[in-house]
């Protein structure tokens, strides 16, 4: 759980806000609010209550503050009250935060007004101040009264952060040609105020420079686990030990804001909801339009579930039931294995929560294929001295004998065990065990690959000279290859690049970039996406240029071809190259021979009983294009029969395969016609409903199973892609 | 079919992307294997010189095959629930296809000798206990497994698996025939029944059914099988004809003996050649481009090599009134608006984001330009030694790759190199990986695997690289406040001692090992309760520490370990004598010192937690329950509390508290 905090926005409006500075494209004040709206809809995206955050208007053209009879005080707005904020608000700020017509109004003044925001919300609470001065300093400021703000800044514990269009800074490295005098002035007094109060004073552009940064979400602490970790059994052996400790997570998956599934409220207008999605530019008059408290004209859309049984007297043979009809069990093959309510402990394992070690092992034998989950850290509680003096004599002993420990670990009572890796680590002031979760017997999958520096031929030998195998050269140029594109020390200050540290979760991140982009501009295409985002999608650029001549070695030894997609094609009268047994026995021969299948005649009938397998047969001898044509035709009457007599859907799997093999085979010969003919035909079949009724479910089966069309994409003489999408279509 | 077909690799698909449902296209990428075991007089024989004390070495070939069939159909109800199998015997005297055969006109006539034990579908719970009873019951096996007179006809029995296949499994991606026999040279005085056999077996092979053959010799009997009289034209190879070409990735199986002269059975030797074959090899990821540089790509494909194995979800289940058949529910989803409650289609449904209280949406084709981040590749941005890979730095199992031809020629040549130089220098890539359409990019490490064989010379871990997918700084947590107290040497080595004590074995973790116990109760208990069986009463667990052996081994240097700790730590005391520390509510206490040792001699060494700090410790939340005052209690304690005791810290304060009285007035005996 974060802190609470409260932050006020003192935005600078003034007039000469409107102007365009130093070159720049953007007016001072877009400048500024890009800074702004970034604070802000953050603030927004986290959703918290507890973060209030307030907006104050600078050099207004009006004047609304607590202290608004003073003359001090004119020009200066409380446009938003410390409070939470939600999307009315930040449309409201949108209207209002825009250049003035005036030049005057006392920045000073203003940070009084946000501290007595800041005071009276807070009063003396838990949180986390802040006030953010944003400000071209181009008016007049009344800084000899510096010396109280100071005081009460520190008093009240406020953080406070100035950032003025182009200030100097040394340390960013900009610093302003022919300023103008009352700036320089007032940039020196701000300067002085922030150095008194521990403020940050910065320019402008390194804020927005820096928006570009992703900024983690911090996650307090909380631990998974408290209690013992045991090396033998305390219960039956005085030998024991035991230490208490504490289990935090390490990592732990961040995902991206997910999205969530909406539909056009029905008594909206398709247009009307298009429109009111974007309602940021009309304000008022959308807020009103929203019942349910959108205004989005959105409505949320559920799942309802539905369940069926097998029932021999209901049409269809399967009957709708209710949830409440049905109770809890499981599937043991195809059989339904009913559990009753009162049993469904019986197969839970039973455990006691434990922390258990089961042995040491080799650092440098442990396998980093072996992790399988995220990991977590172990500590003592904090303020048990000797509990850390003693879980620190095993980090040690296991960080100098190079070693991991093995535990069995139950979390709490009847959770499953699970065997973890304990690993030792050692920092100044922090020592801790690391632990990842391994794989048990059932969790590994017995795939078997042939070696990749040998090979094994299917005559027994075994070779070290193959196509498959590395020359020396390419072994050689590769070495190099790897050498030179190194990582240890292209990082910042010669350090190791792209740690994680400095590496963003480039979805979550563009997500929220693009959220908090639309919020404010709703009219405008989602911006690309920081850099930062993308950096790690390739090679450092300077590594690829130094490393280029390595690289063209091992291009060169490699002699990698792309398959050209032509070579997949296959040819006519390929029946001698078709598939042999073991034996090489010409089953083709044969086949001719056989008086069933046409006794060597080519036009033959395709019995149904093995419809895939004799079509095949008739395309690996196919001399032309007819006899390929009729091959789809005999497989695609066949095919319609399946169909036509299918039972519910239990002749559809067959067809579906039936076409699925024909598509493939007519791919691969490339010959769309034939098979896009044959599937014309079925489809109008299909839903003209001549096909023994209502098959919807089969064309359905068509269209997830991406049977339509051979496309032009895929091979010579297919469809265009248009037309492929709308075959597919039910209607 | 099951009603549940998924298409493509849902089920291995454990990134929560929304993806799109019919990106996969069709084939059901499931397995549906049918045994088919020869029943002749030579299979019924059982082997002569078998010991009978062994039960598994008395068994003829035919109830071996069968018993072998039985254990891979319990497990793979188990590791496979999807996946369909079936048992064809042949040669026997009965005759038995498909029911239903009499509407459809396949009478059992068609197929003579052929006797479908189990139809080709997922397994139900009355097919194991059929299959269960044919090998236990010997009155049963002699009733049905009696050897017909006359030969069967081996083109009948193939076109008979072509004709399950093609009714029960029409789409499956991995459809294989498992042939047991031990009869090398069927049909010896018919040229033509031989080739009718072949162009059956041909039909098979462009059906897409992969034969593999079981064949069984019998030393006792001075017979060894010989496949090039007749398998040879039965059986395809998936490689090309070219004798330099790469062996294939599954050998041919050796026959195995009948007889046990080497200890193992045949049943055993059958158990580990289907063992071999049990799973069929999924890819994850086809053809991936794996880019080492700009301008150099290779293609791989990636395999998921571990996988969590979960007990099963709870399904739901209708007990018919009028039955007492228990039924699953299947169950499907609709949209419905929550507005009207209509029903949606899915073109209709917007995605959009709340925030502020409304929402923020995109049209379909920004948010797919914005989660577009390119095309799949795993591309290598660079190299690091092995030593910058933290151990923490994980998020779940990794993905293996390995090389393939199909996209790039001279793919694997170029992987093997790399593969070589990242073994020999033990270095790895960091590498941008985005392994499917639209998947979320990751920044990965490429770390090489070598290969490694058991003593018997099997491959258990296969050679290729593994992808272990970074986290981000996002994914990182941080760590919590700790006051530490290094150890004194004296202490960590007493600890080393300790740890060299109990090394497991060759000082690895052989995973193969550890059966996972929940997982096996949750089985045991579920097959007893569908098979009707008495439940089991306890469990085998090999996770659990063997705390006799520690307790031999390193026991007393556990106690020499405690006594240096009592020793060090009053030292450490000494040196901190003026040890004031400010608890959170800025009281100041002088912390405690341990009893040197609790439960008095040489007990056992906890080290118990200490008032102040953070946290609640037992004694506090002891004393406030004595009290009554547990609901003056912070929330957060409360629950932190709860949460280091293994119960549920979650729900209002006036829960927490209860659960906390509950635990106290269970527990009040224990410490």
């Amino acid at each position: 759980m974060a802190s609470k905090e409260a932050t006020v926005y003192i935005v600078d409006c003034g007039s000469t806000m409107g102007e365009r500075s130093n070159g720049r494209q953007q007016t001072n004040h877009d400048w500024a609010m890009e800074y702004i709206w970034d604070k802000l809809t953050s603030t927004v995206a986290n959703g918290r209550k507890t973060a209030l955050a307030g907006v104050v208007g600078l050099r207004t053209d009006g004047t609304e503050n607590l202290m608004d009879g003073e003359e001090d005080y004119a020009h200066i707005t409380v446009l938003q009250e410390l409070g939470q904020l939600l999307m009315p608000q930040l449309r409201k700020l949108r209207e209002e935060l825009v250049v003035s017509s005036t030049e005057a109004g006392d920045a000073i003044s203003a940070l009084v007004i946000a501290i007595q925001m800041i005071v009276a919300t807070c009063k003396k609470l838990q949180y986390q101040r802040r006030i953010v001065l944003l400000t071209d300093a181009r008016s007049a400021m009344q800084a000899d009264d510096l010396g109280n703000i100071t005081a009460k800044l520190k008093e009240d514990n406020i953080d406070l952060v100035v950032l003025g269009v182009d200030f100097d800074d040394a340390d960013y490295g900009y610093k302003e040609e022919s300023k103008d005098a009352t700036k320089a002035e007032n940039e020196a007094a701000l300067n002085q105020l922030c150095e008194d109060c521990n403020g940050v004073f910065g320019t402008l552009a390194q804020a927005v420079d820096e928006l570009g940064i992703p900024r983690v979400k911090p996650v307090k602490p909380v631990p998974s686990y408290r209690s013992m970790l045991t090396l033998g059994n305390p219960e039956e052996y005085e030998t024991a030990l035991a230490i208490d400790i504490e289990r935090y997570p390490k990592t732990m998956r961040a995902s991206a804001q997910s999205a969530s599934k909406f539909v056009i409220r029905s008594d909206m207008a398709a247009g009307e909801a298009t429109q009111s999605t974007q309602t940021m530019g009309n304000g008022e008059e959308a807020e009103g339009a929203a019942p349910n408290g959108t205004n989005d004209g959105l409505a949320a859309v559920k799942t309802a579930r539905t369940y069926l049984v097998n029932d021999e007297d209901a049409p269809g043979g399967k009957k709708d039931v209710d949830r409440d009809e049905l109770s809890k069990g499981y599937e043991y093959g195809r059989t339904a294995v009913h559990i009753s309510e009162s049993d469904q402990n019986v197969t839970l394992y039973e455990t006691k929560p434990g922390f258990d070690i089961i042995g040491f092992v080799d650092k440098n034998q442990y396998e980093r294929y072996l992790d399988m989950s995220r990991s977590n850290l172990i500590v003592t509680q904090r303020g048990n001295e000797k509990a850390s003096m003693a879980l620190s004599s095993l980090i040690h002993a296991l960080y100098e004998l190079e070693s991991y420990a093995v535990a069995r670990f139950v979390r709490k009572e009847m959770t499953e065990p699970r065997i973890v890796v304990l690993a030792p680590n050692i920092e100044p002031d922090f020592e801790c065990l690391y632990d990842l979760e391994l794989p048990f017997a059932e969790d590994v999958r017995g795939y078997r690959f042939p070696p990749l520096d040998r090979v094994v031929t299917v005559s027994g030998k075994i070779l070290k000279v193959h196509r498959n195998l590395p020359n020396e050269e390419l072994l050689d140029a590769m070495s190099e290859l790897v050498d030179s594109m190194d990582l240890s020390t292209l990082g910042e200050e010669g350090g190791e690049y792209a740690v994680p540290d400095e590496t963003y979760s480039p979805m979550l991140h563009r997500i929220a970039q693009v959220i908090k982009h639309r919020a404010i501009h709703p009219n405008e295409a989602p911006p690309a996406p920081y850099e930062i985002l993308t950096r790690f999608s390739r090679p450092p650029d300077n590594l690829i240029a130094k490393t280029q001549r390595e690289l063209d070695r091992v291009i060169k030894a490699a002699d990698v071809k792309k398959v050209p997609p032509k070579a997949r094609a296959r040819r006519y009268g390929r029946g001698k190259e078709a598939p042999k047994p073991l034996s090489d026995l010409d089953v083709g021969a044969l086949l001719a021979l056989d008086p069933k299948r046409g006794g060597g005649k080519l036009k033959r009938k395709i019995d149904p009983q093995n419809a895939i397998p004799e079509f095949k047969q008739l395309v690996q001898r196919a001399e032309d294009l007819p006899d390929l044509q009729d091959a789809c035709g005999q497989l695609g009457a066949v095919i319609e029969d399946w169909v036509r007599f299918s039972v519910g859907d239990s002749g559809y799997g067959r067809a579906v395969e039936g076409l699925r093999v024909m598509r493939e085979e007519m791919g691969e010969m490339e010959e769309a016609g034939a098979y896009n003919d044959v599937v014309k035909g079925l489809r109008e079949k299909v839903l003209g409903g001549a096909l023994g009724g209502e098959r919807a479910l089969f064309w359905y089966k068509v269209r997830v199973g991406r049977l339509g069309l051979l496309l032009g994409s895929e091979c010579e003489g297919g469809a265009g892609e248009e037309e492929g999408r709308e075959f597919l279509r039910a209607k | 079919m099951s009603e549940s077909s998924n298409y493509g690799h849902g089920e291995e698909d454990d990134d929560d992307e929304e993806e799109v449902a019919d990106e996969a296209g069709y084939k059901t990428s499931k397995d549906a294997v049918l045994f088919a075991i020869d029943v002749s007089e030579s299979m019924l024989t059982k082997p002569e010189d078998s010991n009978p004390k062994k039960r598994d070495t008395m068994l003829s070939p035919t109830v071996a095959a069968l018993k072998c069939a039985y254990a891979l159909m319990q497990q793979r109800i188990i590791s496979n629930p999807n996946d369909m199998m079936g048992i064809l015997l042949f040669g026997t005297e009965k005759s038995k296809f498909q029911a239903g055969d009499a509407e459809t006109g396949r009478g059992g006539l068609q197929y003579p000798h052929c006797y479908l034990l189990t139809d080709l579908d997922v397994p139900a719970a009355a097919d194991v206990k059929q299959l269960r009873s044919l090998v236990e019951d010997d009155d049963e096996a002699a009733d049905l497994l009696v050897a017909s007179k006359e030969e069967v006809s081996m083109a009948n029995v193939l076109f008979c698996a072509n004709q399950i296949f093609t009714t029960k499994a029409p789409n499956f991606s991995s459809r294989r025939l498992f042939l047991v026999t031990d009869n090398d040279y069927p049909h010896a005085s018919s040229r033509d029944a031989r080739n009718s056999a072949a162009v059956r077996a041909k039909d098979l092979y462009d059906l897409g059914v992969t034969i593999e053959l079981f064949p069984i010799s019998h030393p006792d009997r001075g017979y060894t099988f010989d496949r090039s009289k007749f398998y040879n034209d039965i059986v395809y190879s998936a490689t090309p004809s070219d004798p330099d070409a790469p062996m294939p990735l599954t050998v041919d199986i050796k026959p195995a003996s009948s007889t046990a002269k080497d200890g193992i059975s045949l049943l055993q030797s059958l158990l580990s050649s289907v063992a071999s074959r049990s799973a069929p090899r999924r890819a994850l990821v086809n053809n991936l481009p794996f880019e080492i540089g700009p301008g150099l790509k290779i293609s791989v494909k990636c395999f998921i090599l571990f996988k969590r194995q979960e007990p099963k979800r709870t399904s739901y289940i209708y007990l018919p009134p009028d039955s007492d058949k228990p039924q699953i529910a299947v169950g499907s989803s609709t949209l419905v608006a929550d507005d009207t409650a209509r029903s949606v289609e899915k073109v209709e449904v917007r995605r959009a984001y709340k925030f502020g209280g409304e929402t923020i949406s995109f049209t379909v084709e920004e948010l797919a330009k914005i989660k577009h981040f390119g095309d799949p590749v795993l591309r290598i941005i660079g190299f690091k030694p092995m030593s910058m890979l933290p151990i923490w730095a994980n998020l779940k199992p990794l993905t293996f790759c390995y090389p393939s031809e199909e996209e790039f020629i001279g793919s694997t040549r170029v992987f093997s190199a790399l593969h070589q130089k990242l073994l020999k220098d033990k270095k790895m890539a960091l590498a941008w990986y985005i392994p499917r359409k639209n998947a979320t990019p990751a920044l990965a490490a490429i770390i090489p695997g070598a290969e490694s064989r058991s003593e018997e010379g099997e491959q258990q871990v296969p050679p290729g690289l593994w992808i272990k997918p970074l986290p981000f700084a996002d994914d990182i947590r941080q760590a919590p406040d700790i006051n530490l107290v290094t150890a004194p040497d004296p202490l960590t080595d007493a600890m080393r001692v300790i740890v060299q004590q109990l090394q497991l074995p060759k000082a690895i973790y052989d995973p193969r090992k550890y059966p996972n116990p929940s997982l096996q109760w949750f089985y045991r208990i579920l097959q007893a309760l569908a098979l009707e069986e008495d439940l089991p009463e306890a469990a085998e667990d090999k996770t659990l520490p063997r705390w006799k052996q520690i307790h031999k081994r390193a026991g007393g240097y556990v106690v020499g370990w405690g006594e240096v700790l009592d020793e060090q730590f009053r030292e450490w005391q000494r040196g901190h004598e003026k040890h004031i520390k400010p608890t959170a509510n800025g009281a100041a206490k002088r912390t405690k010192a341990e009893p040197a040792s609790s439960g008095g001699g040489a007990g056992a060494k906890k080290v118990k937690a200490e008032d102040g700090g953070e946290g609640v410790t037992d004694a506090d939340m002891r004393d406030a329950y004595a009290k009554d005052a547990l609901s003056k209690s912070l929330v957060a304690d409360l629950k932190a509390w709860l949460v280091g005791k293994g119960l549920k810290g979650v729900g209002k304060k006036a829960e927490l508290v209860d659960a906390v009285t509950k635990y106290f007035e269970t527990k009040m005996d224990v410490d």
